[in-house]
């Protein structure tokens, strides 16, 4: 399960990556450049405008000037009430107990005294008035700490002294509308939520009702804010995982999703509220003895039609896994009434045909014209080129004779049938008439043809050895050309990676049972120097091309 | 709303906090039982980490199959009760249970139970720390090492077994 999870997680962390990071970063540039164009007369307003609806952007903010007080003040602020903690931290025995107290409270309470002072009765020291009421919050906190200090009160439980700290100061935040504070008071309750987990060995179901009910409302315009408290609910999420603490996800899904439908434009709440969901499948399936969970597909669907209606790209990569997690779940737990054991070389070959699926659903959505057709191939291909770069490795392969999972087993070849039932489709509506489409056919008959003879003769360990790497090099060839024709470098560049990928992955399986390891390695890494070379400069040369064909 | 009578009423909860955990404190002084309590050697690497002395108990490790028990294994982390009584000198343990109840004689202290073996239960009270005057620490950190501690620590148990250490004696 736990090797499941990690598995579409990193899944998940390439595709986002590859899928978005460009395009965002060539967003940015955009929004950065357009204003200089205009300024040397290239295009007229209007026309930037123009642009930028085209790809659905607004005018970048000029940056805010770095306002020295501000910073200034601020790190004073943080500076002066570290201090404090640490002094009062230190033991003052001198003075009597109660005395100390006092003494502490009567700074703490000045300094709010001050801070309000500033921030509201003296003109042009607002930013001043700020600073000082973070830094009567932290004093707060080294107050508390030095009271539990002087009057040795127990603080083996330390999550109450963090509540005693946070909630006190929430006012400030909320009344004063200092953001400084709310920053704090969100990071406390994560640092108390942990806490709290820890030592009572216990979900924290409060957590959440105190972010959802006291946090989040006051933080639609705190960017830094918001985030530390989704990451919070998140991270709470996937510690139910490992914890079976079954309905604390589901609460923190359902929540982030009420979250996303009152303020759209954080589209972080969709994600999180999907995430949130998968960790409760999980915590589901581990509580009830790996009982399948049907309920999982309801809110999943719903916020599959959000993603869809509000059009959240990002969000159908996390649908998209959430799904297949549930799948695997689903599988393993019709796995235990016949009691297969988990078998590698089965999952990850019905990994792949999930893959192949999956990219085939993309190339059916771009024939209909439907939206994200690509975000379905991207996500597609990469399952079935991790999982075809996997069983290219000796060591795999040799684990499958052992005794089959036949619920992966006949689960792959269902999964085969429905790929030709695709293929035959497509076929007959003409798509694979040009060769750009015949090389994708190529790649995806290559990947099930492949996967196919490894799993119906899993003994034949060195025919499926060569098996597995002529698929990847097919896998490799099939990219290049398909980049070259139509004209994309970043395919044509990832067919190259997969080659370079796959001469070095061989290379270090032979070197490796070598004794001599380090002419292997001298020789090798030369090898790999040239070789590198030689690509990057065809590929600089293919792609130069490209661009000017 | 007034900003004004915000920063009051700030400034009201904040002290009332304070004073709600020193009152915490008064409440178990005023009404608690003075229990004298035996101590065991502590590792040292975790014994001293600033000012304040960590301190284990012999009532840290209770032997199951020589006092009463209500279970015969307790999940890491469940709310027991631990009921002591006094022997020679000190205050030890003679059962476990899941509820307050205690004859005259007795109190009853409450903790949490940690590791549990076959026979063995760990448990923590809340009294497993406690600050000192700055290097002070040392001399009881010696004082608690080798195959005895002579570190002797007075608590107080209040009638809900909320403890705490009234004073740490060192035996000369």
């Amino acid at each position: 399960m736990i090797f499941s999870l990690v598995f579409w997680l990193v899944i998940i962390y390439f595709i986002v990556r590859m899928s978005f990071g460009r395009q965002r970063k060539m967003h940015r540039w955009l929004r950065r450049e357009l204003p200089s164009w205009e300024e040397k007369n290239i295009i007229t307003a209007p026309q930037a405008d123009a642009i930028l609806g085209l790809y659905k952007l607004t005018r970048a903010k000029p940056r805010e000037k770095m306002d020295m007080v501000k910073v200034l003040t601020l790190v004073g602020a943080i500076f002066v009430g570290l201090g404090v903690i640490f002094f009062v931290a230190s033991n003052w025995q001198r003075i009597p107990g109660h005395m100390r107290t006092g003494m502490l409270l009567l700074i703490t309470l000045s300094t709010l005294y001050a801070g309000y002072l500033f921030n509201y009765e003296r003109e042009g020291f607002t930013q001043l008035g700020k600073s000082l009421l973070l830094l009567a919050s932290l004093f707060w906190g080294g107050t508390i700490a030095l009271i539990a200090q002087i009057y040795n009160i127990s603080t083996s439980d330390n999550w109450f002294i963090m509540l005693l700290w946070a909630f006190p100061i929430i006012p400030i935040a909320i009344f004063f509308n200092n953001d400084y504070v709310h920053i704090l008071a969100s990071c406390l309750f994560v640092i108390w939520n942990f806490l709290y987990t820890v030592n009572n060995y216990t979900a924290n179901y409060y957590y959440p009702v105190i972010i959802f009910a006291l946090m989040l409302p006051f933080a639609r315009r705190l960017v830094i804010s918001r985030r530390i408290n989704i990451i919070g609910l998140v991270a709470a999420s996937i510690y139910c995982c490992f914890n079976k603490y079954e309905w604390l996800s589901l609460l923190i899904s359902a929540g982030l999703l009420v979250y996303y439908l009152i303020q759209k434009e954080e589209r972080v709440y969709l994600y999180t509220a999907c995430l949130s969901l998968i960790c409760w499948t999980i915590t589901y399936f581990t509580v009830r003895q790996l009982q399948p969970n049907f309920y999982f597909l309801l809110p999943l669907g719903f916020i599959l039609y959000l993603t869809y209606k509000d059009a959240v790209r990002e969000n159908l990569v996390v649908c998209l896994a959430g799904l297949l997690i549930w799948l695997n779940l689903t599988l393993s737990s019709y796995s235990q009434p016949f009691n297969y054991q988990f078998h590698f070389l089965n999952f990850i070959i019905f990994q792949s045909f999930t893959g192949v699926i999956i990219y085939s659903a993309g190339i059916i959505s771009k024939n209909r014209g439907y939206a994200f057709s690509e975000i379905y191939k991207i996500f597609g291909y990469l399952i079935a080129f991790l999982c075809t770069y996997l069983l290219s490795f000796r060591a795999l392969l040799e684990e499958g004779p052992g005794k089959a999972n036949l619920i992966y087993y006949y689960g792959s070849l269902f999964l085969t049938a429905i790929v030709a039932l695709l293929v035959i489709d497509e076929a007959r509506s003409g798509y694979f008439k040009n060769k750009a489409s015949r090389l994708e056919l190529t790649a995806l008959l290559a990947v099930s043809l492949g996967n196919c003879l490894v799993l119906v003769n899993p003994q034949a360990i060195s025919v499926n050895t060569v098996l597995a790497n002529a698929v990847l090099v097919i896998f490799a060839l099939t990219n290049i050309f398909l980049g070259v024709e139509i004209k994309k470098p970043s395919v044509f560049s990832m067919g190259i990676v997969i080659f370079a990928l796959f001469i070095i992955t061989r290379y270090i399986d032979v070197g490796w049972k070598l004794k001599e390891k380090s002419l292997f390695f001298i020789v090798g890494g030369l090898v790999i120097l040239s070789l590198g070379t030689f690509l990057e400069k065809q590929r600089r040369k293919i792609i130069e091309r490209m661009k000017t064909e | 709303m007034n900003k004004k009578l915000i920063l009051i009423l700030i400034g009201f909860l904040w002290v009332g906090v304070a004073l709600a955990m020193i009152a915490s404190k008064n409440y178990t002084l005023r009404t608690g039982k003075t229990v004298l309590l035996e101590t065991v050697p502590v590792d040292p690497r975790d014994f001293l980490r600033g000012d304040y002395v960590v301190l284990r108990y012999k009532i840290s490790d209770l032997d199951l199959s020589k006092i009463k028990t209500e279970k015969p294994h307790y999940s890491y982390g469940e709310n027991i009760y631990v009921k002591l009584k006094p022997g020679d000198k000190f205050w030890e343990a003679v059962a476990v249970q899941k509820n307050k109840s205690a004859a005259e004689d007795e109190v009853i202290i409450k903790g949490k139970a940690g590791y549990s073996g076959r026979k063995e239960l760990g448990v923590t009270y809340g009294i497993e720390s406690y600050f000192v005057p700055e290097g002070q620490g040392r001399d009881i950190e010696k004082s608690m090492q080798g195959n005895k501690s002579s570190v002797t620590v007075e608590a107080l148990v209040d009638l809900s077994g909320n403890a705490l250490i009234k004073n740490v004696y060192v035996e000369k």
